[in-house]
């Protein structure tokens, strides 16, 4: 097995904005990243989903390039753009022919110094982001569940037990008085990270790098809430109604440990264990063999890409005529086994393959298609905003590859304790109505 | 530059020169036994991704059922002569391979990714499960009830339901009208029936096996030609079935379900297959109108008037039809202003050539988009799987850039008078009736189903 070397370059400007470039010749396509460090659960109180619905005012018009340019600039240069609002971090990002690499260089640029925004495109934007909520939420079976369920029953700290894609009349209440100020706050270059991947040669990256931001003013470091929890020492519950789907749900979230601490590693093998589709425990137990659910999944969300408390979640839809109770016991019993048994030796081997084999396929990994290297990119943010060390993404599969049969069952009695976790059980509506 | 001047240029700095989209070489054989393989390499990381594909799919198994090819892709993995599912399970994770068997209106087929330092003994297995699946009774009752709980499920999704009408109104009898089986038509399965279209649609004649990524194509084939070499089966009898006929006038269709605090918008009429001569000068047309961010029709009901987050248009290409679409969920109180837009923006285009400027940046969007796909192996396994399934012409990737750049604004114009069939599109919302049902019913004769399919009014 060959040692990972993929070429990382580092240098932060004296704004304090971080540069990292990753070269790579295969395709005449770069990948350009802007992440700044504040998601949403750090948003301002009473202003619940304003850290999303700010990132759509990113793409509403700069100084120099008015709304729809930026859109426009990258369409027309044959490539692509999104951006995305998570636990900790915001991102920007577009793949473009590497032609193309200066003019999004000068867009990422133009909008980080001096964004432009006013009350006409504030509105459209919440209209539009009501929309996304209905969609993707509202109007969805199993809408939000169970990310947007969890956090109120599982944390006690503002921070991270809000409604992330926010309350429709905290986005009413937003003003572009909010927009700026959250601009200036967080939006500074010695908050965020640019990240080049792909078809650039680093020392031109560098150059072209510092050309179009060095000139972005730093701002005051920016101050963060603290999202520690209170100490948790019960079990926590509730229900959420289900309005369109048919079949009950629960999910169950164990609280994780920190980030690169021996435990972490161990816990994302017994993550694949447990989760780790057909072959997981859970899915196994619960679908192929007793037969009580119909959907069985989940595991750690985006393991590299949280500064907070967090989960490792279970998600399961089961049979009508199977109670929650069974159900949680079922649940419940495959946690106990993999307590007392642990894991043998060839169920870690293969473990390991796997893990090595979805870590290349998440550097590679796009995006809705075409995004290369989106998880390379995303990767090399949060290591560098988190750990301010980018070349962690040559060593850090070292870690998860060390871990022993002894941890992985260690952490799996130190974690998958139930004063460790909490417990949504989603219920449909339909189900009563059907029988009446 | 001579001084280290800040630099806060209000001009949008101009492209640099292109660089050459150099596509790789494809290597193409035919076995002794009529497989067809295509190698690609592609070192962007060390795996490789497959796909063994099969030229029959639900369509072809119609006569007997609906989604009958789905349900036996479903069967595929759950038990072999050798191994059983948890075998297989682990095995699979045991090489860190990913793999899915799943079947559309006209394919068949089994997709995976793995290590390539495991290449040989996932290709076996792939191959265990092209040849001998051994449907264990027990795994088809339960993978029956499990298809019995999805297609109950599927029926709360708006997108769902929204797609399955339109397959309906536009295909009629045709088998592209049946996206998904009815409980009686799953409660109905049977074992028998699946091998019996198992044994006919896995065949090598009637297979093509396609690899992208880190491996030497002479080594590569040497594995290929000793773990398939001994396969053997003939092409199944093609089913044609009658032409559907295409809708006249625009109609309306509401899904009804109650409650739902949004409409999914979809319209839409029959367009061209891929193999089809107008297929990229359709391809940008659709791009200009809403195939893209920086369309007009995104432009309009999302970035101007805030109706909707994600309206789109497409071009669905199934091997026998092609259609196009366009689809929005929007809020309730404007479904008509946004319906409104939706044929605004298609008669616009089908009226007005499109003015130079904006021309050129949906054809170099298309040519920029397209050579993505060379960055990453399943990028890349996408666009070989694409040419090879319609048969395109071997040098298909080499020469789409210059097609779509050779396009004229009468061309798009022409495009859009044959195919956004504006006076016979059909028009289907998913919503509760009582804030839509009016507002729809000013488009056209309206008929109300609800989500089972059955007929309100």
């Amino acid at each position: 097995m060959k040692p990972l070397r993929i070429p990382v370059e580092h240098k932060k400007l004296a704004n304090g904005l971080h540069v990292v470039i990753a070269p790579d010749s295969t395709a005449p396509v770069v990948t350009v990243g802007v992440y700044y460090k504040i998601g949403f659960r750090l948003e301002p109180q009473g202003r619940s989903g304003f850290a999303h619905l700010f990132e759509h005012m990113m793409f509403q018009g700069s100084e120099n390039a008015a709304k729809m340019q930026h859109i426009r600039l990258i369409n027309s240069s044959g490539g692509v753009l999104n951006g995305s609002t998570m636990y900790d971090v915001t991102n920007y990002y577009q793949a473009v022919p590497s032609n193309a690499l200066e003019r999004v260089l000068w867009l990422e640029a133009d909008r980080m110094r001096a964004l432009k925004v006013d009350d006409e495109n504030l509105r459209n934007q919440r209209d539009v982001v009501k929309e996304e909520v209905r969609v993707n939420v509202m109007n969805q079976p199993y809408g939000g569940f169970p990310w947007l369920d969890m956090p109120p029953i599982a944390f006690r700290n503002w921070a991270n037990a809000h409604n992330f894609y926010g309350d429709f009349a905290d986005l009413d209440a937003a003003s572009l008085a909010d927009v700026q100020t959250f601009f200036r706050t967080y939006y500074v270059p010695n908050n965020a990270v640019l990240l080049l991947l792909g078809d650039v040669h680093s020392a031109a990256g560098f150059a072209l790098a510092d050309e179009h931001f060095a000139h972005v003013s730093a701002g005051a470091p920016p101050k963060f809430a603290d999202p520690t929890e209170p100490a948790q020492s019960e079990e926590r519950r509730g229900d959420v109604v289900e309005k369109f789907g048919t079949l009950p749900a629960m999910a169950i979230g164990y609280v994780m440990p920190q980030r690169r601490t021996p435990d972490w590693f161990a816990m994302a093998l017994l993550d694949q264990a447990l989760h780790g589709g057909r072959a997981g425990r859970i899915y196994r137990d619960l679908v192929l063999e007793k037969q009580l659910a119909v959907e069985a999944d989940g595991g750690i969300d985006d393991i590299f890409g949280y500064n907070g408390p967090t989960q490792m979640t279970t998600r399961i839809l089961h049979k009508p005529e199977v109670t929650g109770e069974n159900t949680l016991a079922a649940f419940d019993a495959i946690i106990r086994e993999i307590q007392e048994k642990g894991i043998g030796d060839s169920e870690l081997d293969q473990l390991k393959v796997k893990w090595r084999s979805d870590y290349f396929a998440t550097l590679e990994g796009g995006r809705g298609g075409y995004m290369p290297k989106y998880g390379l990119m995303h990767l090399l943010a949060c290591f560098t905003l988190f750990d301010g060390e980018p070349q962690l993404v040559n060593s850090i599969l070292d870690g998860f590859l060390a871990v022993t049969k002894e941890q992985v069952q260690k952490v799996a009695l130190t974690y998958l304790k139930p004063e460790n976790r909490a417990i949504v059980f989603r219920k449909p509506v339909a189900a009563s109505q059907e029988a009446a | 530059m001579a001084t280290q001047a800040p630099r806060t240029t209000s001009t949008v700095p101009d492209l640099a020169p292109e660089r050459e989209v150099r596509w790789p070489q494809r290597t193409k054989t035919k076995l002794a036994n009529g497989l067809q393989l295509i190698l690609v390499e592609s070192h962007t990381i060390p795996k490789f991704h497959g796909e063994l594909f099969f030229r029959s799919g639900n369509a072809a198994a119609a006569g007997h059922g609906v989604a009958l090819a789905e349900m036996t892709a479903t069967m595929v993995r759950t038990g072999t002569a050798r191994n059983t599912s948890r075998e297989i399970e682990e095995r699979l994770r045991g090489l860190g391979a990913d793999l899915s068997v799943s079947a559309g209106q006209d394919t068949s087929g089994i997709s995976f990714a793995g290590l390539s330092d495991h290449a040989g003994a996932l290709l076996q297995l792939v191959s265990e499960l092209a040849r001998e699946a051994s449907f264990p009774a027990p795994e088809f009752d339960r993978e029956r009830r499990q298809k019995l709980e999805e297609v109950k499920l599927e029926r709360t999704q708006p997108g769902f339901l929204a797609g399955e009408r339109l397959r309906k109104v536009l295909f009629d009898q045709h088998p592209y009208a049946l996206v998904s089986p009815t409980e009686e038509q799953v409660s109905a399965y049977n074992s028998e029936q699946l091998q019996s279209l198992y044994r006919d649609f896995y065949t090598p004649e009637n297979a093509i096996l396609l690899l992208v990524g880190d491996f030497e194509p002479s080594s590569m084939q040497e594995i290929v030609e000793r773990v398939f070499g001994a396969w053997s089966g003939k092409k199944p009898v093609a089913q044609e079935s009658p032409a559907p006929p295409r809708p006249l006038q625009r109609r309306v269709y509401l899904v009804h379900v109650p409650g739902a605090v949004q409409t999914q918008i979809l319209c839409g009429c029959h367009a061209i297959t891929r193999k089809h001569p107008d297929w990229i000068k359709l391809g940008l047309t659709n791009s200009l109108y809403g195939g893209a961010f920086n369309s007009r029709l995104v432009m309009n009901i999302r970035e101007d008037k805030g109706y909707t987050y994600s309206p789109r248009s497409g071009v669905n290409p199934l091997r026998q039809y092609g259609y196009f679409s366009v689809s929005a969920a929007v809020r309730n109180e404007v479904v008509a202003a946004s319906l409104t837009e939706i044929f605004y923006e298609i008669d616009k285009l089908r009226s007005l050539p499109v003015p130079e400027g904006e021309l050129l940046d949906a054809q170099n969007y298309l040519s920029g988009v397209f050579s993505m796909g060379l960055a990453t192996q399943s990028g890349l396994l996408s666009q070989i799987s694409t040419l090879a399934l319609n048969e395109l012409p071997d040098d298909y990737l080499e020469t789409y850039r210059q097609k779509v750049r050779a396009l004229s604004s009468a061309d798009v114009l022409s495009a859009a008078r044959t195919y956004f069939d504006s006076a016979n599109m059909q028009v289907v919302v998913v919503g509760d009736r009582s804030p839509i049902e009016s507002q729809a019913a000013l488009f056209g004769e309206l008929k109300i189903y609800d989500a089972q399919g059955r007929l309100q009014s």
